[in-house]
């Protein structure tokens, strides 16, 4: 609650006429059994002009109920549409402040539900809270007190009322609850035999498996529907008992004014107001219980958008200007454990590269060859030693200066949906034609892209998916180059990429990228057969350094991975 | 027209064999309609006598006849139709609850089932998020409107035929004064609902292409950041933040506002009936008590008349879903399904071996990816089939066991066309091992048996054995009882790469399958794979889609496609000694000295 004050604050025009037509509204309702118990009165007297009187007013009232409820609408409306797409921008720019590891720690996925339909539930119950929440309490209130005026000695007709009513959904309540989380349960269940049904339907089909299958799915769907007919069994039993415990107290107050009639001859008149009160407040009590179950669960969903907006981004950049650095890298001592990780990924890591060379990384998978990587981009910092980026501790680096400097091309860093010169130039704003050219051709992507009917600003389709496997490689290297970064990442992202497209992209990036310190990361020893120089990392250590011939040579680790790629002697060279 | 009736159909499909249950609750809910309709009467009967006692016992002439005896009777039948109404309402709940739980479980068992039958094309032209979201969305939108709808629609029309009936006789004026705003409501409902679905079909556009938009930037969060765009990102968002902005308060306004708007028009109809009543009861010939009555009557009529509209305009959007909801599941149960020969030929061995002959195929009418190819194969020789992405390598293995069928050629086991065979016993004699491998939530040992639920552990080890996967699942703590789910992947792709062959090794199949894992494992692991693939392969009669050639080096045959034909066959010497596209292929791919 305390997250959306300050934009109720910024609304507050718009929650004031919503609460003050939520009022006009609810004066409206409880007003007309009272001037009807006016006109029951006249109409005992013979009164004439009362009723006529009365009738207008009650015509007038109803009108104004309308109003007041058009009006309610439209500005509970804006007031939930405004909180709820302020809180979701403040919630996206915070995202886009926190550090990688912060993005990671609350998964990718999780935020994307978080931003969607939380927001969406925060914004469901603002807008019913202005139409309803603030409604029942007064409604139930307001009906309360005239009942009370209209027939004080009955109030503990009401009371019973109330008290067997909650009994009741209490008992059901508890029942259902229990219910209601084995549901839960059971959806899950459904849910995963289908999924994996779904993926592995080429295995199912081959090992013929459907009848098992059918089987599995029959058992967690039979379940599942055991416990919903359970559910409705109990919600069976609710409506029917409310409305009558409600009938029955109305049979009670009749009643009581039958037995006292001739002491309280007035009370004639005021039976079916008394009624009308008795009913809203058991509507009031019923759907202030649907309101409340509504509630919570938007409650768990602002608490959820709290807890991003309460995080603290575990990486700040220092202030400085835009101007990148040279492009020597050096690693001193470097120890990296990832957040939630008991082991670290890298332990004491130290190289040094000169600007302009190249160095390849090598390594089984999870040996630290992408941790390695990042850490030169800053996505997370070390536990302990340094790094360097032309001569400057990453750390002290501003942030602007730092991605100048490093461009990271990432084994699958698709490109966004829009175009691809759209994609381009966010990273060089005034990109030309022919500078696009000069990065695609880098990145043997201008014969691809040059076919396409709208060349450069052919569109991209979200996740790339209208483009292949390599031509997604490609293109995204052409992000990489184009601003002429001092160093550049290739992190495993020429994968898809044939033996000779990648020798090809190889050989332009030595000859048009002359002074680009690179860092390739590959599997394929071919891809950086040339490098100055080679890390081979295991299992996080540094387990050689030097270049192809020397770790053939020596390096015992090296040798294991060349072996596997290494053609036959007796092949033709 | 006709999609709706395609809907009733689905639905009649899987209600009509709860008529029985239908019939009861109808009966149930028409006398409980009886009931609530009744019962005003004699509250208003009630307040009569009650005035005729208050006169006798006014006067001292006639205080000696006044009695409270018939009132009392009036509220005791009160009491009990109410009582009545109550008992009957519960039992048709439990019924219709009934009814709509175990409906929808057939429904969604009737809908994995058929799934099972269906075609591989169907799985590979639809995304899995779609399909499931049949079981999820669909069927739960279907559920609550039947939980919620179909009570409220059976009593709703009850209870308005039930009014009318009910009203007339009593004063066919004061009916008619409670129906007057009926034309105008409808109208204001009609015009609304209308406003409010364009208005929310725009808001759901804009609400899906936000969306979107959040969860391509957010999966792209290390390119933002390592490129430094997250100014840019906020910019774009806020374009569709603000549109998003704009087309919901449209839609929240118009949806929300039907509601209200209703129970307006229930209040001014109470003020309407109370107007004219009371006018009409002082001007007609009506003695005070009647007069009373009448009016106490209609007021409670007027504000049961709006319950009904006012609970099915609220039931709109909910049937709505209901109804697309029906549609989509409908879909599926139109889907064509696969052919299986009557009286198949049981495949027991394979004799002389495979024969793919001059085959046509295309996954597309006119998009033909397979131009005319043949390829022979004898018993116990294994072939791989190498080419770049889009060759068509991965279509030859769909053929191999019928996932898709050709369009054109043959695919013989021992001079028998596939189509003869019967399905399952084919399947059931062709192995295979797929890129990426599935495995199912349940232990180790279920996986590796899942080709034969009955399998005994040994046959269990035995095959993990030879899959070289042995070792590792004993060092686990739990062993083969370890669990296996999605969630927690404690097993690398390499392993579960492992399992997945182990899988295949139980089955014993004639013939193999085996389509090699490109990425994800580096290659000392991929050198353990091999090795286990080796085992599985000897002595078999097997197809390797290859993407690493160092892995089929030894093949009897290696098979070069490109665009859907074959350039070149041979083994792997005579095809480098041709010095073509293989030799190429062979010498970008190894490191040479």
């Amino acid at each position: 609650m305390k997250v959306l004050m300050p934009y109720f604050h910024r609304y507050r025009r718009d929650v004031w006429l919503a609460l003050l037509s939520v009022i006009v509204l609810v004066f409206a309702t409880l007003w007309q059994p009272r001037l009807l118990q006016v006109v029951m009165e006249a109409i005992i007297k013979n009164d004439q002009q009362t009723v006529f009187q009365q009738g207008l007013y009650l015509l007038g009232l109803a009108v104004l109920g309308i109003i007041g409820g058009v009006v309610n609408t439209i500005y509970s409306a804006r007031v939930a549409l405004g909180v709820a797409t302020d809180l979701r921008a403040d919630l996206y720019a915070h995202v886009q402040s926190l550090a990688y590891a912060d993005v990671e720690e609350f998964s990718t996925s999780n935020l994307v539900v978080r931003m969607t339909n939380d927001i969406n539930q925060v914004q469901q119950i603002v807008m019913a809270g202005f139409q309803q929440i603030t409604r029942i309490p007064l409604l139930f209130i307001g009906a309360l007190i005239l009942a009370l005026i209209t027939m004080p000695q009955q109030w503990w007709v009401i009371l019973l009322m109330m008290v067997i009513i909650l009994a009741v959904s209490g008992l059901a309540v508890r029942r259902m609850t229990t219910y209601f989380a084995q549901t839960q349960q059971d959806i899950e269940n459904v849910n995963t035999v289908a999924r994996e049904n779904l993926m592995g339907i080429r295995v199912v089909k081959s090992f013929v498996q459907e009848t098992h299958e059918i089987g599995k799915f029959s058992q967690a769907s039979d379940a599942l529907t055991a416990v919903t007919a359970k559910i409705g069994y109990w919600f069976a039993i609710l409506m029917p008992a409310f409305f009558l415990t409600a009938n029955l107290a109305v049979g009670t107050a009749v009643y009581i004014v039958g037995q006292n009639i001739t002491t309280h001859p007035a009370y004639l008149a005021a039976i079916t107001s008394f009624i009308s009160y008795l009913m809203q407040i058991l509507f009031a009590v019923i759907n202030g219980g649907f309101l409340m179950t509504f509630a919570s669960r938007a409650f768990i969903s602002l608490g959820r958008i709290g807890e991003v907006l309460d995080k603290r981004p575990s990486m700040t950049y220092v202030a400085g200007d835009a101007a990148p650095v040279p492009g020597d890298v050096t690693f001193n001592h470097v120890t990296f454990t990832y957040p939630g990780d008991d082991h670290p990924t890298l332990k004491d890591v130290s190289f040094t590269l000169s600007a302009g060379h190249m160095l390849g990384i090598v390594g089984a998978t999870g040996s630290g060859k992408t941790t390695l990587a990042q850490l030169i981009a800053r996505l997370y910092d070390p536990d302990s030693g340094t790094i360097t980026v032309g001569g400057v501790d990453v750390r002290q680096l501003p942030e602007k200066a730092l991605r100048a400097t490093v461009a990271y091309v990432l084994q699958r860093s698709t490109l966004f949906s829009g175009t691809i010169s759209g994609n381009l130039r966010q990273v060089e704003p005034d990109a030309s034609p022919s500078h696009m050219q000069w990065a695609a051709n880098i990145a043997q992507a201008s014969e691809f892209i040059e076919r396409l009917p709208q060349t450069y600003d052919a569109p991209v389709e979200e996740r790339s998916q209208n483009f292949s496997g390599g031509q997604q490689q490609r293109l995204a290297i052409t992000r990489g180059v184009i601003a002429h970064p001092k160093i550049l990442i290739l992190d495993d992202a020429t994968s898809a990429l044939d033996a000779r497209s990648e020798k090809l992209v190889q050989e332009a990036l030595n000859r048009d990228l002359k002074g680009t310190t690179t860092v390739v990361i590959a599997e394929k020893i071919s891809s950086i057969i040339n490098a100055d120089q080679i890390l081979v990392l295991d299992h996080g250590q540094v387990a050689g350094v030097g270049t192809h011939s020397e770790l053939v040579a020596h390096n015992a680790i090296y040798q294991a991975i060349y072996r596997t790629q290494k053609a036959r002697e007796e092949v033709p060279e | 027209m006709n999609d709706l009736g395609n809907v009733g159909k689905y639905y009649w499909h899987y209600l009509k064999r709860y008529w029985r249950g239908f019939i009861v609750s109808i009966l149930l809910i028409a006398f409980s309609t009886w009931c609530i309709v009744v019962a005003p009467t004699y509250l208003g009967r009630a307040v009569e006598q009650l005035t005729t006692y208050l006169q006798q016992w006014g006067s001292p002439a006639t205080r000696g006849q006044a009695s409270l005896g018939s009132f009392h009777h009036t509220l005791i039948t009160y009491i009990l139709l109410y009582l009545g109404d109550a008992s009957s309402i519960f039992i048709a709940s439990l019924i219709l609850a009934r009814v709509t739980a175990y409906s929808t479980g057939t429904m969604r068992v009737g809908l994995f089932r058929k799934l099972q039958r269906m075609r591989v094309q169907y799985f590979d032209t639809h995304r899995d998020g779609d399909i499931l979201a049949r079981f999820t969305s669909d069927l739960d939108n279907i559920f609550n409107a039947m939980n919620q709808a179909l009570l409220e629609i059976l009593l709703s029309v009850a209870q308005f035929v039930g009014l009318l009936l009910v009203m007339f006789p009593q004063s066919p004026t004061m009916a008619w004064i409670t129906m007057a705003s009926t034309p105008i409501a409808l109208i204001v409902a009609g015009v609304v609902m209308h406003k409010a679905s364009g208005a929310v079909n725009q808001q759901q556009d804009d609400i899906g292409r936000l969306n979107g938009y959040i969860n391509e930037q957010i999966t792209g969060q290390k390119v933002l950041i390592t490129n430094g765009l997250q100014q840019d990102s906020l910019k774009g968002f806020a374009g569709y933040n603000a549109k998003v902005r704009q087309s919901s308060l449209t839609g929240q306004i118009w949806s929300g506002i039907l509601n209200p708007l209703m129970q307006g028009m229930s209040l001014l109809n109470t003020a309407i009936v109370i107007f004219f009543g009371s006018w009409y009861a002082l001007n007609g010939s009506l003695s005070t008590g009647a007069a009373l009555a009448l009016v106490v009557v209609f007021v409670n009529y007027a504000q049961q008349y709006y319950q009904p509209i006012m609970s099915l305009t609220s039931l709109y959007g909910m049937i709505q879903l209901a109804i697309t909801g029906a549609r989509r599941v409908d879909e599926v149960r139109q889907q064509p399904e696969e052919v299986k020969p009557v009286n198949g030929q049981e495949l027991t061995a394979i004799q002389d071996g495979l024969k793919i002959d001059d085959v046509r195929f295309s996954y597309l009418p006119g998009k033909e990816i397979l131009h005319g190819v043949t390829i022979n194969v004898h018993r116990g020789e294994m072939v791989a089939l190498v080419g770049p992405t889009g060759s068509g390598k991965t279509t030859v293995m769909n053929l191999m066991n019928r996932f898709y069928d050709v369009d054109q050629g043959t695919i013989t086991i021992d001079g028998t066309d596939l189509r003869k065979f019967d399905l399952d016993s084919l399947r059931e004699n062709v192995g295979i091992v797929l890129q990426e491998p599935q495995l199912f939530t349940g232990t180790i040992a279920d996986n590796i048996r899942y080709g034969d639920p009955q399998a005994g552990m040994d046959r269990v080890i035995a095959a993990a054995k030879q899959a070289n996967i042995h070792d590792f699942i004993v060092g686990l703590p739990d062993g083969y009882d370890t669990r296996v789910s999605d969630e927690q992947s404690v097993f690398s792709a390499g392993q579960k790469q492992l399992m997945s062959i182990a899988r295949t090794i139980l089955t014993n199949p004639r013939l193999l399958i085996l389509d090699e894992a490109t990425s994800n494992v580096d290659t000392v692991t991929e050198a353990r794979i091999q090795a286990a693939m080796d085992n599985v392969i000897q002595g078999r009669t097997s197809f390797v889609i290859a993407h690493r050639l160092k892995t089929i080096l030894n093949a009897d045959k290696i098979v070069v496609l490109k665009d859907g034909q074959i350039i070149e066959q041979g083994n792997h010497q005579a095809l480098l000694a041709e010095n073509g596209f293989y030799a190429e292929l062979y010498r970008n791919q190894m490191v040479f000295e």
